[in-house]
């Protein structure tokens, strides 16, 4: 009998190590999991330790976050709750058997709510990145996608990425794709709220915006803006992930991560999506992936080959980034100021920085040089005897007077544009010579009126116009100081000074206020040095004109 | 050119003239706040003393600040939430342009100020007209500078004109908009400052004559 039994044991075994491993579905890890779950209610109901999902399943209601406008993905109308979101929610309430209690998050609180263990899970338009990683357990496979669009009237020639040098783009400050706009030569007009950007496009204030297609994906669904306004392109994806608490949610985080699953694999998401007229083409694929037998396991949602990774936004910080936010806190501390230098704490900030400072340098110095050099040009021709001369300087400056300073600059950059390729030096080039034409003119309009005024004094021959020069010094440096102060505005035309510089920084990080006043500051103090130095020039001026 | 025509939106000149209108109530807006600081700023130097020293540092520092970078810094720095005497503080775009060009218009007015007032001292009535052309000089300065509105989006002349020739495909037709928009703004522009001479010409007249 024994050895019967033996026989028997080892048979079983064979037939068993023969056979093929068939994976356990998701549906089955789910199932075991709420089973296990639910067997520790009510014993482990009043226990702090206890996972959420158990606690959950303890109340028969789960506190989901979710957002209270956002076209499409959730909205709410008195009581009524409507968008893709909010049907997911409720889809997952079933799931689990429990009743959803849905409490309004907004971009700010949806994480702290989560921490302060608020609520239980946030669905709320969130997109997973590596920092955010770190505050919350994302729950994969991930319930949406969205990119950033570029956004414009359907006649304007835009088609990709690189059609965007020399542009301006309407964003929303602390969006994560600024950056990349910026590395592509584009300006950008910040604005607090992404609400009014089609609204800033209608009123013509943009002539493109970037923003999240789900944003824009409302808009699209009015015929008025569809017939206007086209998506030119769309770039940094972002995969959206419901989120729980990191701490005490591990088995709640686990069935949701295979609820995500099943859904995608049985067309839950897609068929919630077309309901809600929002953009399929991500979920469509995603269900793609998870009807492959590869990827429809209780594990795969684990599988690196299945599950998409965060966005890598985190920025590369400088080596000194402690000790700059040591002196941060240390000027919080002593004088209840928040001071945030985000310029001095990331290389790519620090970088753009750097750049800004020698590039306004280069501007300022350039600016002058070309001020006084036109301006002893068209003095020259504007003092000549010889009408040939002295009518085309006079046309020139009478243009240059009328045209205000942005349109002149904008007018260069045309130019520079149709006659070279667009690069730093071309844009730094154009904006000197116009700060110069600008500047010059008006200055050299004074040496010409000096040099008639000495011919009408009896004054004439070779030392006339040294003494023009000298005569037209007070209005000579008045338009040096001027043009040093305009440097500035060549931020319109994209050259890469300073207050461009800034600008694209704080698109991409805090700090807007000292970082703005850091700027005033410091153009206050380099004009003021400009015009130290141009008050010593004038001297000599008057000293050489003075001297017999 | 006749491209360019057909090109232009039908309601181009109107929009434009509209934008000039609001170029014009921005450089007045400036300069009236100018006016009433530069005032100020003028009496304080002619008082001389403290009062004096610490209003020619203020109009130093105003005549060295950028009016873009002011601009911006109106912009960004005010706290969206910002109140005044209780109340909501938020500056509308055209608010940001006249606020930033104030301490240009200020410096100036109190620089024409204090000759001014001098001129008054000494007697010298006419001189002391002279702050009137001078005031209108900077009055249509900051005309032309409040097109730097465009940078943060407001509906000023220049930002049509730039809006428009978004829609130009060709250089050529841009240039010959931007020729326009040169031709519609020198007009007025022109035509004050022959004025302004014409006026100065004369009182420099009136007041040799008084001399004699």
């Amino acid at each position: 009998m024994t050895r019967l039994l033996r026989l028997a044991a080892v048979i079983l075994f064979a037939v068993l190590a023969g056979a093929p491993l068939r994976a356990e579905t998701p549906d089955a890890a789910l199932a075991t999991l709420l089973a296990e779950a639910r067997m520790k209610v009510p014993a482990e109901c009043e226990q702090p330790s206890a996972d959420r999902l158990v606690r959950i399943l303890c109340v028969k209601r789960i506190r989901i976050g979710i957002r209270d406008y956002y076209p499409l993905f959730a909205e709410r109308r008195d009581e009524q709750r409507f968008g893709y979101e909010v049907d997911v929610a409720e889809a997952i309430g079933r799931m689990l058997g429990v009743a959803v209690e849905f409490v309004r998050v907004n971009a700010a609180t949806r994480v702290p709510l989560l921490a302060e263990d608020r609520v239980d899970l946030v669905i709320a338009t969130m997109g997973h990145n590596t920092q955010r990683d770190r505050q919350v357990r994302f729950i994969r496979p991930h319930y949406y996608r969205s990119e950033t669009t570029v956004v414009g009237p359907r006649e304007l020639p835009v088609a990709s990425i690189l059609d965007l040098p020399g542009r301006t783009i309407c964003v929303t400050v602390g969006n994560g794709s600024n950056a990349e706009l910026v590395s592509q030569g584009a300006r950008l007009m910040l604005f607090d709220e992404a609400g009014v950007l089609p609204d800033r496009l209608k009123d013509r204030t943009c002539a493109l915006a970037a923003q999240d297609d789900s944003f824009f994906a409302k808009y699209f669904t009015e015929p008025d803006f569809r017939a206007r306004y086209s998506q030119k392109f769309g770039f940094a994806q972002v995969p959206w992930g419901m989120a729980v608490a990191r701490q005490g949610s591990s088995e709640l985080a686990r069935a949701l991560d295979l609820v995500s699953q099943i859904f995608h694999r049985d067309g839950l998401f897609v068929d919630i999506g077309r309901l809600h007229s929002i953009g399929l083409g991500f979920l469509v694929e995603q269900q793609q992936v998870w009807r492959r037998p590869a990827c429809n396991t209780a594990e795969g949602n684990r599988d690196p080959a299945c599950v998409l990774p965060p966005l890598n936004a985190a920025l590369q910080p400088t080596s000194f980034a402690p000790q700059v936010a040591a002196v941060e806190d240390w000027v919080e501390a002593k004088s209840g100021v928040d001071l945030q230098l985000p310029m001095l704490k990331t290389v790519p900030a620090w970088s753009l920085f750097q750049d800004g400072v020698a590039y306004t340098l280069v501007l300022i110095a350039g600016a002058l040089a070309a001020t006084l050099g036109f301006a002893l040009l068209l003095g020259a021709a504007m003092g000549a005897r010889t009408p040939l001369l002295r009518w085309p300087a006079r046309l020139v400056t009478m243009t240059l007077q009328s045209s205000p300073i942005v349109l002149t600059l904008v007018i260069a950059a045309a130019i520079a544009h149709g006659l070279f390729v667009v690069t730093t030096p071309v844009l730094l080039g154009a904006a000197i010579a116009a700060l110069g034409l600008t500047n010059g003119s008006n200055a050299g309009q004074a040496i010409g009126e000096a040099m008639w005024s000495l011919r009408a004094e009896g004054v004439s021959g070779a030392g006339l116009f040294g003494r023009a020069v000298g005569r037209a010094s007070t209005q000579i440096v008045a338009f040096l100081v001027n043009a040093a102060k305009g440097t500035p505005i060549a931020s319109f035309i994209g050259a890469p000074e300073l207050l461009s510089t800034l600008t694209d920084i704080t698109s991409f990080s805090s700090g807007r206020a000292t970082t703005y006043t850091i700027l005033l500051v410091f153009y206050t103090v380099v004009v003021m040095g400009v015009v130290w130095l141009c008050g010593r020039l004038q001297r000599w001026l008057e000293r050489r004109t003075a001297a017999p | 050119m006749s491209d360019l025509v057909h090109g232009l939106s039908g309601d181009f000149l109107a929009r434009f003239l509209g934008g000039m209108a609001l170029n014009f109530e921005i450089a007045a807006i400036a300069l009236l706040i100018g006016l009433a600081l530069g005032f100020v700023l003028a009496l304080g130097r002619l008082a001389g003393g403290v009062a004096g020293a610490a209003s020619l540092s203020l109009v130093s520092l105003m005549r060295a600040a950028p009016t873009f970078v002011v601009m911006f810094f109106l912009l960004n720095a005010l706290p969206r939430d910002a109140t005044l005497f209780g109340r909501p503080f938020a500056l509308s775009g055209v608010m940001t342009v006249a606020l930033s060009l104030v301490p240009y218009s200020a410096a100036y007015v109190g620089d024409a100020a204090l000759d001014a007032l001098r001129h008054l001292r000494a007697g010298t009535t006419h001189g002391a007209l002279l702050f009137l052309p001078n005031v209108t000089r900077a009055f249509f300065v900051l005309v032309m500078s409040s097109s730097a509105g465009a940078a943060i989006g407001v509906t000023e002349a220049i930002t049509v004109i730039l809006r428009e020739a978004e829609h130009l495909p060709e250089l050529g037709d841009r240039l010959v908009l931007f020729g326009l928009g040169i031709v519609l703004f020198g007009i007025p522009l022109q035509v004050a400052f022959a004025l302004i001479g014409a006026i100065q010409r004369r009182v420099a007249r009136v007041t040799a004559a008084r001399a004699m």
